[in-house]
């Protein structure tokens, strides 16, 4: 045990208590809510069997959900002059006021909007844009989400306001590299950065990322870290009298970035980065349950500042969805019911489809393992 | 990461650089630049990094004592002009991430004293994040600590939890997730492992109280996520009501059920609970003349997870817990953390882990028993040879000798 008072720091300090942290309103009703109604877009009423009603209103957020001081505080004398006294914030990465009558909603909703947020989602809308970090912090991310994020926003903002209807709910994840941190590929459009092509090893930085050379020797080459974190075995090490070589063979190589997120020797080419576009997954058990998306176009370029080619992709695939999905039909189950060969078709890309296909012969253990993963009951089929 | 070919020369990139930043101020959609402006984040790094096309950040360090996940760092690459660094806390959200005033002015003070008055709301994990400068590292977690959070969620130990709203402000909650949320966080085995990384990658905990899964608890390690058993309740009086103020169509709730367990006779909307698959899509529609049933138990998924060795994955239905059995869940947890971490290569996720093992391996050796857990793969093996023990190939024996006796 050590006597430094800072050790107590190990003990975590975690933000546990209901009472301190739950706004009165919010404690009176508790797990007595009954009630829902819908005040346009972006506005959501809940009723209280107390008589209690709370409004929401749901702010759409800066990419990444980024937000200075400053701005931080001007929402915090809103939610004190026209709320509850409260924010909440939402897995959507938006911000939600919360209020006690609609004629307050509809005050914040002005107020907010003319500071430049837009309010909206809920219903069939666009629910939002989640964006991880990407160039803002990253090491390993090869596109930046955040600008990508900004450049769809500026496009679709009229599905999120309400302006332009949607037949269900679409949200869209944009993640920077393989990594996927926007939170994965089960929702309707997830846009995830490519490297397009197999590492090039930086042999320079490389020594970073394997063991001392004295602990080196005595390890067996399959044995090293960065050669068993490769799932397809593209990465061997080889010793070359006393120096050590690490190989990659790129027909083995599936781009998953596994080896960059683990160590910082990993480069690439802008020129061969892009980003794949997945749709057609979804976390929530409607319809007919959760799955993850599926990949419709496995490179496209990423230019900044405008990403043109992502932004028309996507209001494709959504224009599609709007001209022949069923009302209430989100775009997982309006794939499932026209069929993956026909909705392709409908987007124009026929060609592109079979890209599971040409996976080498190599990747066929790491395929064996996903499909081992698909013998097992889900929710949907367990519940 | 090297420069890459053909960056222009520093003055000329900055220009650049600059010009992109403000093409990203314009249009309708809420502005990341424009708020990294008001702060003291080193914006031109940013935008060098989108000229490059590569992102302009190295791994740093920073040691802040006795606070071994959360804490993350980075330099500017080499190429960037005039440099930057970039560090940042990640810190626990409230419950339901419920933000009273006097706690945003706090975190706000916070940031603008010992920051660099930058906040990242809310990530996936479902924590939220705070830029800082390194020398106020040590001043910021007492003040982060003083009003009532902390600093944690990284590198290879349980990440920040994340549970729904739950009953505070959701009509569907099925459960009470904010209080197992406050349960698990103040298990001791909870605390430890989310303060020192050991594990051999990162694990996830998700708290969702209803099949519509606003945690997004399908793809935790371990998730929880609220049910039902049979069908939803109806109150025949009320729907009545709401076909007749036009609010809802039955026929249209029949033909919208997934598993096709509605039927209308044009009095009386019948639910099959047998065929229920809980998809909320009746209940969402017609609430709250449609509920969810009375008898509440709680899903468990594990093995789901986005970054992993095998790719994205959602979880696996493993059985039941009751609403209340929050001790049982904690325990569930670390019984499946033990045979991943003893057994597990660095950087495998449990779902990972889970299809190396096979599922049925993996609950044997974590000893994982659990009320309406699957009996049986939903398909057979399409490889017809298998290591099978002594005591399997007796049972199929046994299984032969009971059809040799009915024929």
């Amino acid at each position: 045990m050590t006597s430094d008072p800072k050790a107590a720091r190990l003990q975590k300090v975690f933000p546990v208590d209901l009472d301190k942290f739950l706004p009165d309103i919010i404690k009176r009703n508790y797990g007595k809510w009954v009630d829902r109604k819908f005040h346009g877009a972006g506005i959501i009423e809940h009723i209280s069997e107390t008589g209690e009603r709370v409004f929401t209103v749901k702010v759409a957020m800066p990419p990444n959900a980024r937000l200075s001081a400053d701005t931080l505080e001007k929402f915090a004398d809103i939610a004190d002059r026209l709320g509850i006294g409260a924010l909440r914030a939402t897995m959507a990465g938006n911000l939600e006021f919360l209020t006690d009558s609609l004629e307050k909603a509809l005050k914040i909703k002005e107020e907010v909007e003319s500071m430049g947020f837009p309010v909206g989602g809920w219903g069939p809308a666009m629910w939002g844009i989640n964006s991880c970090t990407a160039f803002l912090t990253c090491t390993t991310s090869v596109v930046d989400s955040p600008s990508i994020t900004k450049a769809l926003g500026d496009v679709l903002k009229p599905y999120f306001t309400g302006e332009e209807k949607l037949p269900a709910k679409l949200r869209i994840y944009v993640s920077g590299c393989p990594a996927m941190c926007a939170g994965g590929t089960a929702i309707d459009i997830a846009i995830v950065g490519q490297w397009g092509a197999p590492p090039i090893i930086r042999e320079e930085a490389l020594s970073y990322c394997l063991p001392p050379p004295k602990a080196l020797e005595k390890i067996a080459e399959s044995q090293v870290f960065l050669v068993q974190i490769c799932p397809t075995g593209a990465l061997s090490l080889r010793r070359e009298g006393g120096r050590v070589k690490l190989t990659l063979i790129p027909e083995k190589c599936i781009n998953c970035a596994r080896c960059k997120e683990n160590c910082d020797a990993f480069d690439y080419d802008p020129e061969n980065v892009g980003v794949a576009i997945l749709v057609g997954g979804k976390m929530s058990n409607t319809g007919r349950g959760p799955r993850l998306g599926r990949v419709l176009i496995p490179w496209l370029p990423a230019i900044p500042p405008r990403y043109e080619e992502i932004v028309a992709v996507v209001k494709r695939v959504i224009d599609v969805w709007r001209e022949h999905a069923q009302p209430g039909e989100r775009l997982a189950e309006f794939i499932d019911r026209i069929g993956w060969q026909r909705f392709v078709g409908l987007v124009g890309l026929e060609k592109v489809h079979a890209v599971y296909q040409r996976i080498p012969d190599h990747v066929r253990t790491f395929m064996y393992f996903r499909q081992r993963y698909e013998a097992w009951r889900r929710l949907r089929e367990g519940i | 990461m090297a420069a890459p070919p053909g960056l222009p020369p520093p003055e000329e990139l900055l220009k650049r650089a600059d010009e992109m930043l403000r093409e990203l101020e314009k249009g309708p959609w809420p502005s990341h630049v424009s708020e990294l402006r008001k702060t003291r984040y080193p914006l031109h790094v940013y935008g060098v990094g989108l000229v490059a096309r590569k992102s302009p950040w190295g791994p740093g360090t920073v040691r802040v004592k006795y606070v071994n996940t959360g804490v993350l760092s980075r330099w500017a690459r080499d190429w960037v002009p005039n440099g930057g660094e970039e560090t940042h806390f990640r810190v626990f959200h409230t419950p339901g991430k419920f933000w009273k005033t006097d706690f945003i002015r706090q975190i706000a003070k916070i940031s603008k004293e010992l920051g660099v008055g930058l906040i990242e709301i809310v990530g996936q994990t479902g924590a939220f994040v705070i830029n800082l400068t390194k020398d106020k590292a040590e001043e910021m977690v007492d003040a982060l600590r003083e009003i009532g959070t902390d600093v944690g969620g990284s590198g290879d130990a349980i990440r920040a939890l994340n549970a729904c709203v739950g009953p505070a402000l959701c009509e569907f909650a099925l459960f009470d997730t904010l209080r197992w949320y406050a349960e698990f966080y103040k298990d001791k085995r909870i605390n430890d492992a989310i303060a020192t990384p050991g594990f051999p990658y990162k694990f996830k905990i998700k708290i969702s109280g209803c099949p519509m899964d606003c945690a997004r608890a399908n793809r935790a390690d371990v998730g929880f996520i609220g049910v039902w058993e049979g069908a939803p309740e109806v109150d025949q009086e009320l729907l009545r009501k709401k076909i007749e103020a036009g609010e809802v169509d039955p026929k249209e709730l029949a033909a919208r059920c997934p598993s096709g367990a509605i039927s209308w006779d044009g009095k009386e909307l019948r639910i099959d609970g047998e065929k229920c698959k809980k998809s909320m899509e009746c209940i969402r529609r017609a609430f709250p003349a449609i509920k969810p049933g009375k008898k509440i138990k709680i899903a468990v998924v594990v093995g789901g997870g986005v970054k992993g060795r095998f790719g994205p994955k959602l979880g696996n239905f493993i059985g039941y817990l009751g609403p209340n059995d929050t001790q049982k869940a904690i325990d569930l947890v670390f019984k499946a953390i033990e045979p991943w971490n003893n057994e597990a290569m660095p950087k495998c996720r449990l779902g990972d882990y889970i299809m190396i093992a096979g599922i049925e391996n993996f609950l044997k050796k974590a000893d994982i028993k659990l009320e309406g857990m699957p009996e049986m793969a939903k398909t057979g093996d399409e490889v017809p040879y298998a290591v099978l023990s002594k005591e399997e190939r007796e049972e199929y024996l046994n299984l032969v000798k009971e059809l040799k006796g009915r024929a």
